[in-house]
């Protein structure tokens, strides 16, 4: 509709004092550009090596190549010409924003923060009990709805200032004030407020007619604009660093000297590499007995809770407990149930011991088996651990799975003269077929991953076919290799061997079921 | 409430037949569950089981409480306990608990340095459960003889479990006269050095400002809340956005943007951690608390849960805003996130949880001698580490960095427990 209102009206697409500056500023823009890439190629000045050389070439050549065209575009009042502006200088604005914060040691400058912070946390409580009553305010109507909106508003709002100023914004604005006329930290705050105001405006309503955009155009640069602070941070944060880590997979970088291209060697000397053999052997030993310890008790629980009787939601809380604790919390409880000397567990043997002993003729001697250090038992302790802290998730996802199981089922059922167990063998666990490979793909790509329990419960040690590495596990060796012996790139094909081992058991997995027929779709 | 007659009540349908033993059956099946046995069985079996998972947080909270030898108790005992002493001229005496006249009672040592027999049952001389040791002066000779391992020894007449019996004498020894805490007329003897203390249950709430002022846990914890706060205001923030542009939005490429979202949620973080430690080094964030806020205000998780969201809510109420002039930015912060509270309590739970228990990356990123920028987590992993003859510490430590999640649980666990399932966000 809007589009054809801006159609018909040719002749009023005239022009706008902003469009020569926003010509002037892309040709600028495609110059600097230009220059940076030039930089780059000629090793002076920027000086990056290798495979992130040609990367950052590329990118920079993409960049002046749609700075540059966009100049003609703009002129001929193109559409194309609005978008390209717009999404270099929103990609501008960023980078520039981003390198006046690194300038100014915004960043960093948390640290301070986090020191006087402990001094806000009063005012949190207070900004805490206004949103409570915002919530409140919810659920009654009239003017003491308006009355408590209000009043909450203002709590809200008088517990942020005091909370900024007693951990001490002033001081940390001056501080940042006083860094950023320093012209390493001006020049890109300045870029970036031109940047962010062309961005805005090439964002907004004005320009419609200029460029006869339509709807279609503008709602693609409104999802643009939506998504960038997500992909941005995507890329940055994510797909960059695996891109980059695949890649330093074949290498023998040490995260300080240049990278040597090594091919695939990281990878063949794994496979004869006896710690990763036996982390490997490790990990599947653990994961054949923590996944279905994770799992089945959590379907049987699921299926107990599934009533409408009082009470199963305090159960299901209960449950779900360890889930949220956390793991070092857990692992540290654990550490001390499991003492061999003084813990619960050997002292509750001890008394189940004494409880068998009661039948006529038994005298046996309880297992005071040595937990965390024994080769034989601390693998099993870790699945111990593991499983109580993933029982009560898993129990959660059941439950929703069986929510969806139509009553009218148990029903008929009941009707042939089924039986309870008959019910869950032929009903329950069919129709949670699903929930089902969903849960054991997720407990067992959680499991593949093991890492903090053994770090804490017994801190694994490289030492050949010895006791010290019963719990070594393809993570903790990565950890070990990346961050205590330096082998950057060593890790890295660990870390993409143990994914390839987690993708390959998922769609193994995935296959089995839906050949079963268990995934209809 | 009332129902409109039924018209063919009368006409015997089959369908009705079926209907009506559906219902007998309904009832049946409730009456089953609702009554009897199998309701006892059911809660007993579920309470059993809820007292398994809950067993470590009990012990763990009492533990807190606890002295450091009271943890390394055996038999280990749940509640702390302590020693129990009195002031007596301004000196501290231990109270013991000792048995007097077969009733254990609260005594006080009066005098020190009797000689004293070891007495013990002839048929059965080995059983240190079964000696007793008594003052020579207060045993009566029988002036008979009995023979323990291989020797001739005479037999006394002494108190054993508030009656008397003959016991033969075995050896000498020394012990000290206790008096009754409340009744100086009881009077009982025993070993001092093996008399067991009396105690009674006590809570030592300084090992919760030990930790903190100490053990530096208080910065951890404020570091903690900290960047928890900022990683679930930025999580909230992106994935509302984007999880806006992925549900509502037309852009070329958004379908395989978001594949590329789902995928990524597959990869498990340890992979990157080698990069992103590289990235953060050459940033020079390495080291500050900032590594451990700004790669992670992006989550795909999030973007997906909140599209997910997104999708349900009617496209017409924001086609009606679009055509009322209101831009996609209103829109979103108007209408759509007033409507997703549930979601967004869910994600900012879920993202509350991650960011709080973080565990591998702020070992990674942060050295274990900046104490400064400690979290809890690594900072309990220390105490862990140094604290291993005082776990009352370690405990009171776990505490401090369990009870905030699990209070937000509590509060947020009608959203959040329903919307895991729902999403299956893990």
């Amino acid at each position: 509709m809007t589009t054809e209102v801006l159609a018909s009206r040719p002749a009023t697409r005239g022009d706008a004092w902003w469009l020569t500056p926003l010509v002037i500023w892309q040709a600028v823009y495609a110059a600097a550009a230009a220059l940076a890439t030039g930089l780059v190629v000629a090793r002076t000045g920027i000086v990056i090596t290798g495979t992130p050389r040609l990367v950052a070439i590329g990118i920079l050549g993409l960049i002046t190549l749609f700075a540059a065209l966009s100049v003609p575009w703009i002129i001929r009042r193109n559409h194309r010409g609005r978008l390209a502006a717009f999404l270099l200088n929103l990609v501008l604005a960023v980078g520039a924003g981003f390198l006046t914060l690194q300038e100014t040691n915004v960043f960093n400058g948390l640290d301070a923060l986090g020191g006087t912070f402990g001094r806000g946390i009063p005012f949190l409580a207070l900004m805490a009990v206004g949103w409570l009553i915002a919530g409140w305010a919810g659920k009654v109507t009239g003017p003491t709805a308006r009355a408590l909106r209000l009043a909450a508003r203002w709590l809200v709002i008088i517990g942020l200032a005091l909370l900024l100023i007693r951990v001490g914004l002033l001081p940390g604005v001056w501080t940042f004030l006083t860094r950023l006329v320093q012209p390493a930290a001006l020049t890109p705050a300045a870029v970036a407020v031109v940047a962010s105001l062309w961005t805005r405006i090439l964002l907004s309503d004005e320009p419609n007619p200029i460029f006869r955009s339509t709807k279609a155009q503008l709602e693609i640069m409104d999802g643009l604009f939506f998504v960038s602070p997500n992909v941005l941070g995507f890329l940055a944060f994510l797909a960059g660093p695996l891109a980059f880590s695949l890649f330093v997979s074949f290498t023998d970088w040490d995260g300080l000297s240049e990278a040597a291209w090594v091919g695939i060697s990281n990878y063949t000397d794994l496979v004869t590499d006896p710690f990763f053999l036996k982390s490997l052997r490790n990990i599947l030993y653990f994961g054949v007995l923590a996944v279905p310890l994770s799992v089945l008790p959590a379907l049987g629980l699921a299926a107990l809770l599934n009533t409408k009787m009082p009470g199963m939601k305090f159960f299901r809380a209960l449950y779900f407990l360890p889930a949220v604790a956390g793991v070092v919390g857990v692992a540290l409880i654990w550490k001390q149930l499991y003492n061999a000397t003084v813990g619960y567990i050997n002292y509750g043997l001890v008394r189940l011991w004494d409880l068998i002993n009661l039948l006529p003729g038994l005298d046996l001697a309880p297992p005071q088996p040595q937990w965390l250090s024994s080769p034989s038992t601390a693998m099993l302790s870790m699945v111990i651990v593991f499983s109580f802290s993933t029982i009560g998730l898993n129990t959660v996802l059941f439950l929703a799975g069986l929510q969806s199981v139509p009553g009218d089922l148990y029903e008929a059922a009941e009707l042939d003269g089924a039986g309870p167990w008959a019910k869950f063998r032929r009903i329950t666990i069919p129709m949670l077929a699903p929930t089902t490979v969903f849960v054991v793909i997720t407990t067992t790509i959680l499991a593949l991953q093991l890492f903090s329990e053994p770090f804490i419960l017994n801190a694994p040690q490289l030492s050949p076919n010895g006791p010290g590495n019963a719990t070594l596990t393809p993570v903790i060796y990565l950890y070990q290799n990346a961050f205590e012996r330096f082998n950057q790139g060593y890790a890295s094909a660990i870390g993409w061997a143990l994914f390839l081992l987690i993708f390959a058991i998922t769609i193994v997995y995935f296959r089995t079921q839906r050949d079963r027929g268990v995934l209809s779709t | 409430m009332t129902t409109p007659p039924d018209r063919t009540t009368t006409a015997e349908h089959p369908e009705r037949t079926v209907a009506r033993q559906l219902q007998a059956a309904r009832a049946r099946r409730r009456r089953r569950i609702r009554t009897g046995f199998g309701r006892l069985a059911l809660y007993a079996f579920l309470g059993g089981f809820a007292l398994l998972m809950v067993f470590p947080f009990v012990y763990m909270a009492a533990s807190a409480l606890k002295t450091p030898a009271d943890t390394f108790r055996y038999p280990p005992k749940v509640l702390p306990r302590e020693a129990e002493v009195i002031v007596v001229d301004g000196e501290e005496l231990p109270v013991y608990s000792l048995p007097v006249e077969g009733n254990p009672t609260d005594v006080l040592l009066a005098e020190q340095g009797i000689e004293a027999g070891v007495f013990v049952d002839p048929d059965n001389p080995d059983d240190p459960e079964d000696q007793v040791a008594w003052p020579l002066a207060l045993a009566e000779d029988t002036g008979r003889t009995a023979v323990v391992d291989g020797e001739e020894v005479g037999v006394f007449v002494v108190p054993v479990g508030g009656d008397t019996e003959e016991r033969a004498l075995a050896r000498t020894t020394v012990v000290g006269r206790f008096i009754g805490q409340d009744d100086p007329s009881l009077e009982t003897f025993a070993v001092v050095r093996t008399a067991p203390a009396a105690e009674a249950i006590t809570a030592r709430w300084e090992n919760f400002s030990d930790v903190l002022d100490r053990r530096g846990l208080d910065r951890a914890l404020t570091n903690t809340i900290l960047v928890t706060g900022l990683v679930v205001l930025g999580i909230l923030f992106t994935s509302i956005m984007g999880g806006y542009a992925f549900a509502r939005i037309r852009f070329p490429g958004r379908n395989a943007l978001f594949l590329a979202y789902l995928g990524s949620i597959m990869i498990p973080f340890i992979v990157v951690i080698v990069p992103l430690f590289q990235l953060m080094v050459s940033l020079g964030w390495i080291d500050h608390l900032g590594v451990l806020v700004w790669p992670f205000l992006f989550n795909a998780y999030g973007t997906f849960l909140m599209r997910q969201f997104f999708m349900g809510i009617p496209k017409e109420l924001d086609e009606a805003a679009v055509i009322d002039g209101a831009k996609r930015w209103r829109i979103l912060w108007r209408i759509y996130v007033p409507l997703s509270w549930p979601a967004i309590a869910t994600l900012g739970t879920f993202s509350f949880l991650y960011a709080w228990n973080s565990f591998v990356w702020p070992l990674v990123a942060i050295q274990t001698a900046n104490e400064e920028d400690w979290v809890l987590t690594t900072a309990l992993r220390q105490l862990g580490g140094q604290s291993v003859e005082s776990p009352n510490l370690i405990f009171a430590g776990i505490v401090i960095a369990v009870v905030v999640p699990m209070a937000i649980f509590v509060a947020a666990q009608r959203y959040f427990v329903e919307n895991v399932a729902t999403s299956g966000i893990k």
